[in-house]
């Protein structure tokens, strides 16, 4: 692979992106994987063919193959997460994780605060959860919009006057507890003293050097505009943060589905099967998530989120030896429509649409990858019918994507 | 996607990040210490050895000495936090198969109470501990002057390594300081220090020919010492051992440097190459160690210069 790729889930996540990006880094030397929304709630698991796993937060995909992780400026960084996470991946034998890794200055920073705030938020709606993952993300950003000046940064952390006013400021704005300021300023400034930060020209520099990997976090469908309002992340899912970065450099767009669609926590899931009881090694019900979900794979729904994210130009399809041959080809009420970005009211429209559709079927599927291929008009590149890097193949008939 | 499964604790989140940044490294010279480690104390020491093993069947022994003097300002704390990460580095991209790095420290052995520290040739973390006990000394004597010929006694005489007896292949000495050896390797200081009784002194250039027979031996003149790209102190080391004399500009870099040199003297990159692979592993110390190392690079280099050592020296490698 010579092109830069970006991965996205074009679904409600979980697709397996985590496991494509660490075989993409075991076969080609790649220069860095690069983070591009999100933050520590991400989850994407890889597993080693000696059955070493970790769960990727906040660390890219390839940190298991020794590639570097770029925490871009559209990252909400968690620096408390960050170091249970690398403790985790010395203990499965990467040598100094912290060296691994480099940080946008600009990145927003998420704290204890956000923490608390988010989870008694999310606390306060009741039944009417938005499934957070209660990791102070979507706080973030929020506070951010609402307090640009103010909004810590992980820039921040190298100067702790700055971060001390800062962080009293957004404990008393949010109404939170949390730990004294000064013990978390304590903690962040021995964060900078370990990662480096480095400014936005750093991203250039990485383009020029070798093929990078843009790792997206949670899927398409969930994204902050083109989501299924209120049931969205605060984040921008799509390709559109990686394509801001890559700044006009050319790159591959990789989406990730599996052969079935797969949701955490509440909002629309028209496929849903309670029948459809699937093995799921990594995928438990979250705490602040809920329950774990599972629906026949719905053309429509990732036809939908191809649309809004401006197309792909390859696919990989995992879960290639899941016993399943339902494929969900059309809805009784049509295409759903692409709304205007921004538009929630006309989202939160579309939301209510959704909960009256009836999935039409096509049945006895067995070539998963020619259908879906058929069904989404984008070549399926890739076939994953295991856990590890061992278990993809390259699809016959498919040549490598051509860039954007 | 999706969980919370990585623990926000800020407590051990601090703790880990201080653990991480190696602090206690630094705890033997700041707990209050005054003289050189027992472990370290060069007195009585018959051989510092790099053998093989059945684990270890190709050693290849790299030692790094650097000056602990306080001309060099903070670059030994820096040298303490950085040098860990060598071996690491060499073994990630196959340098050498079986290195073993022993440490050590230089200081002044007309005023200094810990006028030379050696560790031993180790090919694991063992070699993490040596550094931690390391005395920083902060003297040194203001004569733009430490001893070095000392510290190269020491290696010449005091050292047996498996790579060259056995194999007939040179370890590698890296000395990392910004000031000048003394003339001579005097043999009353020889005595104190090491305990061995000698019959004169031995001119400094002596002590290197002997040394260069078993070593390629480099200097590193670190940005950031007092005498750093001071040009009597150059033309000294150049005149002692030609062009392995590196000046490096970020000191952040040295472990790159050190295993990049290593990486070409053992024909296993070139320097494309080598920075290359610095690109892949993240690191940013590329730009630095290309402009010291760009001299050593087999694919560009034609003619040594400066060198004036005569035949009976192993610099003429290169």
């Amino acid at each position: 692979m010579r092109e830069h790729m970006i991965v996205t889930d074009l679904g409600y996540g979980d697709a397996g992106k985590g496991t494509i990006i660490d075989w993409l880094c075991a076969r080609e030397p790649i220069g860095a994987v690069v983070r591009f929304n999100g933050g520590g709630q991400a989850a994407h698991n890889v597993v080693l063919p000696d059955g070493r796993h970790h769960t990727f937060a906040q660390f890219g995909s390839g940190t298991l193959r020794g590639v570097p992780t770029h925490l871009s400026r559209f990252m909400v960084t968690d620096p408390l997460s960050l170091a249970r996470e690398a403790a985790h991946l010395s203990e499965l034998g990467v040598p100094d994780p912290f060296r691994l890794l480099t940080v946008d200055r600009d990145a927003l920073l998420a704290t204890p605060y956000h923490v608390a705030a988010g989870q008694a938020r999310e606390l306060a709606r009741g039944d009417d959860r938005h499934g957070s993952c209660g990791m102070g993300v979507g706080e973030t950003m929020a506070y951010a919009l609402e307090h640009p000046e103010l909004a810590p940064t992980v820039g921040d952390c190298e100067e702790p006057a700055r971060l001390t006013r800062k962080l009293y400021a957004l404990r008393e704005a949010l109404g939170v507890t949390g730990p004294p300021v000064e013990d978390c300023v304590a903690a962040y400034r021995a964060f900078a003293e370990r990662v480096i930060l480095v400014g936005s020209s750093f991203t250039t520099a990485l383009l020029r050097r070798r093929p990078v990997i843009f790792e997206g976090a949670q899927g398409v469908l969930l994204d902050e505009w083109h989501g299924f309002h209120p049931y969205t992340t605060w984040s921008t899912t799509t390709f559109a943060n990686a394509l801001e970065l890559l700044d006009g450099v050319p790159a591959v767009r990789l989406g990730v589905l599996r052969t079935y669609t797969p949701r955490h926590g509440p909002g629309p899931l028209v496929t849903e099967d309670a029948a459809l009881t699937l093995p799921e090694a990594h995928n438990g019900n979250g705490p602040w998530q809920g329950p774990f979900r599972a629906g026949h794979f719905d053309a429509v729904a990732h036809r939908y989120a191809l649309a809004v994210t401006g197309g792909a130009d390859a696919l990989a399809l995992t879960h290639l030896d899941a016993p399943v041959s339902r494929m969900c080809v059309s809805y009784d009420i049509g295409e759903l429509p692409v709304g205007a970005a921004g538009d929630l009211e006309g989202q939160a429209r579309l939301t209510g649409r959704l909960s009256a559709a009836r999935p039409r079927y096509a049945d006895g599927i067995d070539d998963w990858p020619a259908a879906v291929a058929e069904a989404l008009g984008v070549p399926v590149w890739l076939g994953s019918h295991g856990p590890t890097a061992t278990d993809k193949v390259l699809l016959r008939g498919v040549t490598a994507p051509e860039r954007v | 996607m999706g969980s919370g499964i990585w623990s926000t604790d800020v407590y051990s989140a601090a703790a880990s990040y201080r653990a991480a940044k190696g602090s206690s490294a630094f705890a033997y010279s700041d707990g209050g210490a005054r003289s050189a480690h027992p472990d370290l104390d060069p007195r009585g020491v018959t051989l510092r050895e790099s053998r093989d093993s059945a684990e270890h069947p190709d050693s290849l022994a790299v030692a790094v000495l650097f000056d602990v003097t306080g001309s060099m300002g903070g670059v030994p704390r820096t040298l303490q936090a950085k040098l860990p990460d060598l071996l690491g580095l060499m073994l990630r991209k196959g340098y050498a198969a079986d290195p073993q790095i022993l440490f050590g420290a230089i200081g002044d052995a007309t005023c200094d109470r810990a006028p030379l520290q050696v560790g031993q040739f180790e090919s694991d973390n063992r070699m993490d501990e040596h550094l931690g006990k390391v005395l920083l000394e902060g003297g040194g004597g203001g004569q733009m002057s430490e001893s070095y010929e000392l510290a190269m006694y020491f290696m010449a005489r005091h050292t047996s390594i498996d790579c060259f007896e056995k194999r007939g292949r040179r370890g590698y000495l890296f000395i990392i300081g910004d000031e000048l050896p003394y003339p001579q390797v005097k043999r009353r200081e020889v005595e104190k220090v090491v305990g061995d009784r000698l019959r004169r002194d031995i001119p400094t250039r002596e002590i290197v020919a002997e040394l260069t027979r078993v070593y390629d031996v480099y200097y590193i003149l670190p940005a950031g010492a007092s005498y750093a790209g001071d040009g009597r102190v150059l033309a000294a080391w150049r005149e002692l051992l030609g062009q392995n004399v590196l000046e490096l500009d970020d000191l952040d870099a040295v472990c790159e440097t050190i295993a990049l040199t290593v990486g070409l003297g053992e024909d296993a990159i070139d320097l494309r190459e080598g920075l290359d692979d610095l690109d892949e592993l993240g690191s940013t110390a590329g730009t630095a160690v290309g402009r010291a190392l760009a001299k050593l690079d087999r694919g560009t280099l034609v003619v040594a210069d400066g060198l004036d050592l005569g035949g009976d020296s192993g610099v003429t490698r290169l």
